[in-house]
């Protein structure tokens, strides 16, 4: 057990617990000396760490930003211009494939949905126009109704699933050549980001 | 130019990001304090420290462009003073430390010697700092003299948090082994 806390000292010392550990941590010192005495020394080490000045007086910050105004080039590494409009052209070819697609969707989806509705008697006459189903279709259906009898009303609503599903190809094809674009572009984008980064990187 | 007093940080950013020297000049006035103690503990050396902290606030003006608006500025700042200090630790010649044995804590009767007691101090801190390995001290360093929490450490050094407490816990542990007792028994009692 203690073994177990004196795991957590350090980020108890740090004040990084909270919840559950930190009342077990609490709890515990109350009861064991020998934690509390370790507790004690991480916190005189921590003292003494932040207590020790440097050995020796360094640069006054005025002079020591002097020296550095003289060393610094003349412009930072590749600095970002970019054009009135702030996140230039590039941004719209996300947006505008975004956009396609979300109208595409919108469209297939509110026609599948207009059809099935209409084919179910819900908007009238009105859209007798609309087609509602291929003959394979209503040859299926009607082959349901005459094994199932009476349970297929229930069912009546499913014949009008594969509206929604009759599309599905064309839906994946486009998906995937507004796909491809976007990665075309996203390639493109992350070559030009790295070309602009001239500068060193900073490593961790 | 003249800087207005009160110009937040971000303006400054924002304006050195653009080139304006002047406007770096006062970023690096308001954490030059910070930066040079972290790289000196880093390094164990003054001069070393110095240069060190000159080299990092170069890296950090070539790098503003890459800087991302919001995030905190000491903390990356730190992070490549971390960098700096171990670059030109690796660069400067190597000097052999001194054996803790020669830096064993002066008897508690020094008295009028109290400066040179308090510079002894300083040099075996220092130097026991300067013992433990690279990864651990960074995140020693940055946890005692930058102020930083578990979180921005781990973030600063791109390690997980796990990680940062492995070390921290093994930095002091080591510490509290090298260090005369009688220094960590002082402090207590002044807590």
């Amino acid at each position: 057990m203690s073994e177990h806390i004196r795991s957590w000292l350090n980020a108890y010392l740090d004040g990084e617990l909270q919840g559950a550990r930190l009342d077990q941590v609490r709890n515990h010192l109350q009861n064991c000396s020998e934690c509390q005495r370790q507790l004690d020394q991480l916190r005189g080490l921590s003292g003494l760490l932040r207590g020790t000045a440097p050995l020796d007086e360094f640069l006054p910050a005025e002079r020591f930003v002097a020296n550095l105004t003289l060393r610094l080039p003349r412009q930072p590494a590749a600095p970002q211009t970019r054009k009135a409009g702030g996140l230039g052209w590039g941004w719209f070819v996300p947006l505008g494939l975004l956009a396609a697609w979300f109208f595409a969707q919108l469209t297939g989806r509110l026609t599948s949905l207009i059809t099935s509705l209409a084919s179910l008697g819900l908007l009238g006459d009105g859209l007798a126009w609309l087609p509602t189903g291929s003959a394979r279709q209503i040859a299926w259906f009607g082959w349901l109704l005459n094994s199932l009898g009476a349970w297929t009303e229930w069912l009546a609503p499913l014949n009008q699933a594969d509206l929604f599903l009759r599309g599905l190809t064309g839906q994946f094809f486009w998906q995937a050549v507004l796909g491809l674009i976007y990665l075309a572009w996203l390639a493109r984008w992350w070559l030009g980001s790295q070309n602009r980064q001239a500068a060193p990187v900073v490593n961790g | 130019m003249a800087i207005p007093p009160a110009e937040s940080e971000t303006a400054l950013i924002e304006r050195a990001r653009n080139g304006d020297r002047s406007a770096y000049g006062e970023l690096v006035r308001q954490q030059h304090s910070g930066v040079i103690n972290v790289v000196y503990r880093m390094c164990g050396d003054t001069q070393l420290a110095e240069d060190a902290a000159q080299e990092a606030f170069i890296q950090a003006w070539l790098n503003l462009p890459s800087f991302r608006p919001g995030s905190s500025l000491r903390n990356w700042l730190y992070r490549i003073a971390v960098n700096a200090a171990l670059d030109s630790l690796r660069r400067a010649p190597k000097t052999p430390f001194v054996a803790f044995e020669t830096l064993s804590a002066p008897d508690g009767q020094a008295g009028p010697e109290a400066a040179l007691l308090q510079k002894e101090r300083s040099r075996s801190v220092q130097k026991a700092i300067s013992t433990l390995p690279e990864a651990s001290r960074a995140v020693l360093v940055l946890r005692e003299y930058g102020g930083l929490s578990y979180q921005e450490i781990s973030t600063a050094l791109d390690i997980p948090l796990g990680t940062v407490m492995s070390r921290l816990n093994y930095a002091r542990e080591r510490l509290k082994q090298i260090l005369a007792p009688e220094f960590i028994d002082m402090e207590i009692e002044h807590v």
